[in-house]
C-alpha cells in the first residue's frame, strides 16, 4: 500500500512538472507553429534570479515572484530577439535563431555568473518530508502536485473563459482570421510568450527545488521533457501536452522503479525507444490539435 | 549538370588550396587548424546532404559522429592496449584489430545502421516534431555513449587510438564527401526531396514517398558523420563523450547555416569562415584570460559572438551566404551574362 | 464610402491584380464578378489588410487604409467574410460570435442587443450556440461567419462568394439575408460567381478578368451585355 501511494505521488508530482513544461512550449507552438528552443533557458533565468536575489533580505516569496517575473520578461524578450525578426521568413530560420538565443543566454550565464553550480535559496519546507499512509515523501512533491493542479486549472480557465484565452485559441487555428476580427497579433503573441515564461518560471522554481542549485545547462532536461511530451501528446493540443507530460512521467517513474541500477543510467534511452514505438503507432501524437490553420 | 562539375572542381580546388597552403606555411598550429577544418568540412557537408535536401534541421548529426568515433576506436585500439583503454570491453572484442581505413568504413556503416533503425519512425512525423525528436535523439545517443562503459569507457576519456589521420588524408576524405554530396543533390532522390521542400503536395503527386526519401538522406548523412567521427578520432587520438554534444552541434549548425544550408558551396564556405572566426575568438578569449582582468574567467565569449552572428545572418540573409545556387552555377551564369552584354 | 484606385497585388513574382479601380457608395450593394482566378479574392483580402498592396490606394470614408493591418481595418468599420469560410472549428458558435465583437468587448450591453438581433436573423445559430463551430453544416457555417462579421457592427461588409458550395435552397436564404442587410443601410461589396443571383440584389457591378476590370455598370447594364457570361465568366 505504502508502495502504491509512493508510486502515485511520484508520478503525479513528476507528471505535474512535466505537464507544465510541455504546456509552456506548446502554447507558443500552437499559435505560431514555431518551436522555441530557448524555452529551457527561461527556467535557467528563474534559477539565477533566485540565486542573485538570495543576498538580499527579501522574503522568499518575493524572490520567487521576482524569479517568475524575470522568466516572463525573458519569454517576451525571446520573441523580440529570436522570433519577431525572422518569423515571416521560415520555420527553420526561427528554429535556428531560437537555438542561437538559447546558446547566447547559456553562455552569458557562463561568462557573467559562473560555470559552477550556484545555490538557490529555498524555504525550509522544501527539504522536509511527511509520511502519508506509511509512505515517506518529500513535502516539495506535494507542493509540486498542488501547484500544478492550480496552474493547470488556471490555464484551463484562461483559455476557456476569458476573451484573451478564447482569442488565443482562435489565433492558434487561424491567425489571419482572428486578426480580421480585430484581435491584435502582437497582443496574442506577447501574451503567449508571457504565459510560456510564467509557466517556465513556476516550474523552474519547483524543478530547481529538487536539487537546490542552478547551472547554465539547467534548462536542457526540462526542454527535452517538453519536447518529448508534446510530440507524444500531439504538438498542437494543450490537453495533449498535459497528457503527454503525465504519460512521460508514468514511463519514467515506472522505469525508475523497475530498472536495475546498471540499466537505470540508460533510462532516457528506454524512454525514447518507447516514445518511438508510440509514434510508430500514432505519428500525429495521441491527441490531434485544432483542425485547420496556416502559419503566419 | 555541367555547372555541377564546375562546382565540384572549384570546391575540391578550395580543399586542395587549404591543404597545400597550410603545408607551405609550415607551422604546426596551422596544420592542426587546417586538419580540424577539413574534418569539420566532412561533418558539415554531411549534414548538408540531409538538411539541404530535406529542409529539416537535424540535431542528431554529432551523435552519429560519436558513434563513428567509438566504433573506430573499438576496432583499432591495439589489442595489448585495450586492457588499459577499455577495461570492461566484451571478451570477444578484445582481439579485434583492423586497419584504420576499414575501421573508418565500419564507423560509417554502424552510424548509418543505427540511423536507419531509429530514424524511420521519426521521418514520418511533421516537420517540427521531426526536428525536435532529432534533438532528443542527440541526447539519447549522448546518454548511451556516456554510460555504455564497456564500449566507450563511460564519461572518462578514451585514449590509445592510433594517430592515422593527417592533413592529406583529411583533405582526400573531404574532397570525396563533397563529391558525394553533389552527386546526391543531383540524384533522383535528392531532386525529389528538394521538390518536396518547395511543395509537398506536388512532390507527393509525382510519386515521391517523402518520409522514405528523407530517411535515405538521413542515413547518408549519418554515414558521413560516422566516417567523420572516425577521421577525427584518429586525429585527436583521445576523447570523451562530451566531445559529441551540444557545443559541437551548435558549431556545425552555425557553419552550415551561415554558409547556406541549401548548397554544398554554402557548407564549405560556412565551415571555412566559422573556423577562422572561431580560432580568432578562441585566441582572443585566451589572451583575455591571460590578462589581470580576465584572469582565466572568460568562458563562453566565443559562443556568444557566434550566436549573435547567427541571429544576424538569419535576419539579414536567412538562406546564408549561398542560399540556392552552387558556385559553379553562379559563375556560369555571370559568364553567360557577360557574353550577352559583349 | 470605399474607394479603390490603381490597386495591384503580387504573389512573389506573379502579379495577380493589375491596377484595379472601383468604388462602393454609401448604402450601395456592389457586386464584383469574374471567373476563377480573376483576382477577386485577392482584392478582398487586400482591402481587409490580410495582403499587402504593391501599388494603388484604398480609401475608407476618406481615410487611407492601404497599409493598414487587419486589426486596424476592422476597427475602421470594414468587416470581411472570406471565401474560405473561416469559422474557428474548436470554438463554440457563441465563442465565435463573441470574438466577432472583439473590438466592442467593453460594450457588453450593446453586444447582447446585437446578438439578439442576429439570433432573430439566424435562428439556427441560437439553437446551436454551445456546439463547436466545426460541427455545423456548410450553410450554417456560412451564416455563422456572416453573423460573426456583423457582431463587429461594421459600416462596410465584404462578402467573398457566400454561396460557394451550398445547396440552392440555402443560397436562396443567403441572398434573402443579404437583401435584408442592404435594406438596413449596410454598404456591401459582394464577390460572386453566381452571376444572376448577384445581379438580382446588386445596384452596380464590376467584372474582373485576369486581374483587371473589364466591364462595369449598373446591374441592369451588366445583365444586358450580351455574351457576358460566355466571355468573362467562363460560362
Ligand atoms: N497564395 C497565393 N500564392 C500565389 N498565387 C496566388 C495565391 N493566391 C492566389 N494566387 C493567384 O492569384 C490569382 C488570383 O486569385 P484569386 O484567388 O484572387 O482569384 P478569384 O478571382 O478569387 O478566383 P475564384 O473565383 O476561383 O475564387 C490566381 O491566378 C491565383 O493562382
Ligand atoms: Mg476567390
Amino acid at each position: 500500500m505504502a508502495f502504491a501511494i509512493q508510486f502515485v505521488i511520484d508520478v503525479l508530482s513528476l507528471g505535474g512538472a512535466y505537464a507544465l513544461m510541455a504546456l509552456g512550449l506548446v502554447i507558443i507552438y500552437g499559435i505560431l507553429r514555431l518551436v522555441n528552443f530557448a524555452y529551457g533557458e527561461l527556467i535557467m533565468v528563474a534559477g539565477y534570479t533566485m540565486y542573485l536575489s538570495s543576498g538580499s533580505s527579501l522574503p522568499w516569496l518575493v524572490m520567487a515572484v521576482l524569479a517568475v517575473g524575470m522568466a516572463v520578461l525573458f519569454g517576451i524578450l525571446t520573441d523580440y530577439a529570436a522570433f519577431r525578426p525572422v518569423r515571416a521568413k521560415s520555420v527553420t530560420a526561427v528554429l535556428i535563431t531560437s537555438f542561437a538565443f538559447s546558446n547566447l543566454l547559456q553562455n552569458a550565464a557562463l561568462l557573467f555568473i559562473s560555470p559552477r553550480p550556484r545555490n538557490v535559496p529555498l524555504p525550509e519546507i522544501f527539504s522536509q518530508t511527511v509520511s502519508i499512509g506509511g509512505a515517506i515523501t518529500p513535502v516539495r512533491n506535494l507542493i509540486t502536485i498542488a501547484a500544478s493542479i492550480v496552474l493547470l486549472a488556471a490555464v484551463a480557465f484562461l483559455m476557456r473563459k476569458t476573451t484573451l484565452g478564447i482569442a488565443m485559441r482562435a489565433a492558434a487555428t487561424n491567425f489571419t482570421m482572428a486578426r480580421m476580427l480585430g484581435v491584435p497579433a502582437n497582443l496574442i503573441i506577447s501574451s503567449a510568450f508571457a504565459l510560456s515564461g510564467f509557466l517556465a518560471g513556476v516550474v523552474g522554481i519547483l524543478w530547481i527545488g529538487r536539487i537546490g542549485t542552478v547551472v547554465p545547462g539547467i534548462g536542457l532536461e526540462p526542454l527535452l521533457v517538453a519536447f518529448i511530451a508534446t510530440v507524444i501528446g500531439g504538438m498542437r493540443s494543450l490537453p495533449g501536452a498535459v497528457v503527454g507530460g503525465f504519460l512521460l512521467a508514468l514511463i519514467d517513474t515506472t522505469l525508475n522503479y523497475t530498472l536495475s541500477q546498471d540499466l537505470l543510467k540508460f533510462r532516457d534511452a528506454f524512454t525514447f525507444s518507447l516514445v518511438i514505438l508510440i509514434l510508430l503507432w500514432r505519428p500525429e501524437g495521441l491527441i490531434k490539435g485544432p483542425a485547420s490553420g496556416q502559419r503566419t | 549538370m555541367k555547372h555541377a562539375y564546375l562546382t565540384a572542381l572549384i570546391l575540391i580546388a578550395v580543399v586542395a588550396a587549404l591543404a597545400v597552403g597550410s603545408q607551405l606555411l609550415g607551422i604546426r598550429l596551422y596544420d592542426r587548424i587546417a586538419t580540424n577544418l577539413l574534418i569539420s568540412l566532412v561533418l558539415v557537408v554531411g549534414l548538408q546532404t540531409f538538411m539541404g535536401n530535406s529542409g529539416l534541421l537535424s540535431f542528431a548529426h554529432i551523435g552519429f559522429m560519436g558513434l563513428g568515433a567509438y566504433t573506430s576506436a573499438v576496432l583499432t585500439i591495439p589489442a595489448q592496449m585495450k586492457g588499459m583503454a577499455l577495461p570492461d570491453l566484451y571478451e570477444f572484442m578484445t582481439v579485434l584489430e583492423v586497419s584504420p581505413l576499414l575501421a573508418m568504413l565500419a564507423a560509417g556503416v554502424v552510424a548509418a545502421l543505427v540511423a536507419a533503425v531509429v530514424a524511420y519512425p521519426l521521418m514520418r512525423l511533421s516537420d517540427a516534431a521531426a526536428v525536435i525528436t532529432s534533438f532528443a535523439l542527440l541526447v539519447v545517443l549522448y546518454t548511451v555513449m556516456n554510460n555504455w562503459s564497456a564500449l566507450t569507457n563511460g564519461p572518462r576519456t578514451l585514449f590509445g587510438l592510433p594517430k592515422t589521420t593527417d592533413m592529406p588524408i583529411a583533405a582526400v576524405v573531404a574532397a570525396i564527401v563533397i563529391v558525394i554530396a553533389l552527386l546526391f543533390k543531383e540524384s533522383r532522390t535528392g531532386k525529389l526531396l528538394r521538390a518536396s521542400r518547395e511543395d509537398e503536395v506536388a512532390a507527393a503527386a509525382l510519386g515521391a514517398n517523402i518520409p522514405h526519401l528523407r530517411w535515405r538522406a538521413f542515413i547518408l548523412a549519418a554515414f558521413i558523420a560516422g566516417v567523420g567521427g572516425a577521421l577525427w578520432g584518429h586525429f585527436i587520438t583521445s576523447f570523451a563523450p562530451k566531445a559529441f554534444y551540444l557545443k559541437e552541434t551548435f558549431l556545425i549548425i552555425t557553419m552550415l547555416v551561415i554558409g547556406g544550408a541549401n548548397t554544398v558551396t554554402g557548407a564549405v564556405a560556412g565551415t571555412i569562415l566559422v573556423t577562422f572566426a572561431y580560432e580568432g575568438l578562441r585566441g582572443t578569449e585566451g589572451a583575455l584570460n591571460a590578462t589581470a582582468i580576465g584572469a582565466g574567467q572568460v568562458v563562453g565569449l566565443t559562443e556568444i559572438v557566434l550566436a549573435l552572428a547567427m541571429i544576424a545572418v538569419m535576419i539579414v540573409k536567412p538562406g546564408g551566404l549561398f542560399p540556392n545556387r552552387e558556385i559553379g552555377h553562379i559563375l556560369t551564369r555571370t559568364r553567360r551574362k557577360k557574353e550577352i552584354v559583349s | 464610402m470605399l474607394e479603390i484606385t490603381g490597386l495591384s497585388i503580387n504573389y512573389g513574382a506573379i502579379r495577380a491584380v493589375r491596377g484595379v479601380s472601383f468604388s462602393v457608395g454609401k448604402g450601395e450593394l456592389v457586386s464584383l464578378l469574374g471567373a476563377n482566378g480573376a483576382g477577386k479574392s485577392s482584392t478582398i483580402k487586400c482591402i481587409a489588410g490580410a495582403l499587402k498592396a504593391a501599388e494603388g490606394s484604398i480609401l475608407l470614408e476618406g481615410r487611407d487604409i492601404t497599409a493598414a493591418n487587419p486589426e486596424q481595418v476592422i476597427r475602421a468599420g470594414l468587416a470581411t467574410v472570406p471565401e474560405t469560410r473561416d469559422v474557428f472549428p474548436d470554438l463554440t458558435v457563441a465563442e465565435n460570435l463573441m470574438l466577432g465583437a472583439y473590438i466592442h468587448r467593453r460594450d457588453q450591453v450593446g453586444n447582447r442587443q446585437n446578438l439578439e438581433k442576429l439570433h432573430t436573423l439566424f435562428p439556427r445559430l441560437a439553437e446551436r450556440s454551445s456546439q463547436p463551430a466545426g460541427t455545423l453544416s456548410g450553410g450554417e457555417q456560412q451564416m455563422l461567419v456572416i453573423a460573426r462579421a456583423l457582431m463587429a457592427r461594421p459600416s462596410v461588409l465584404l462578402l467573398d462568394e457566400p454561396s460557394l458550395g451550398l445547396a440552392p435552397a440555402i443560397v436562396e436564404r443567403i441572398f434573402e439575408m443579404i437583401e435584408t442587410l442592404k435594406k438596413s443601410g449596410l454598404t456591401i461589396l459582394l464577390v460572386e460567381q453566381n452571376v444572376n443571383q448577384a445581379l438580382s440584389v446588386a445596384d452596380r457591378a464590376y467584372v474582373m478578368r485576369l486581374g483587371t476590370i473589364v466591364a462595369s455598370g449598373t446591374a441592369e447594364e451588366i445583365r444586358s451585355t450580351s455574351d457576358l457570361s460566355a466571355h468573362y465568366l467562363g460560362g
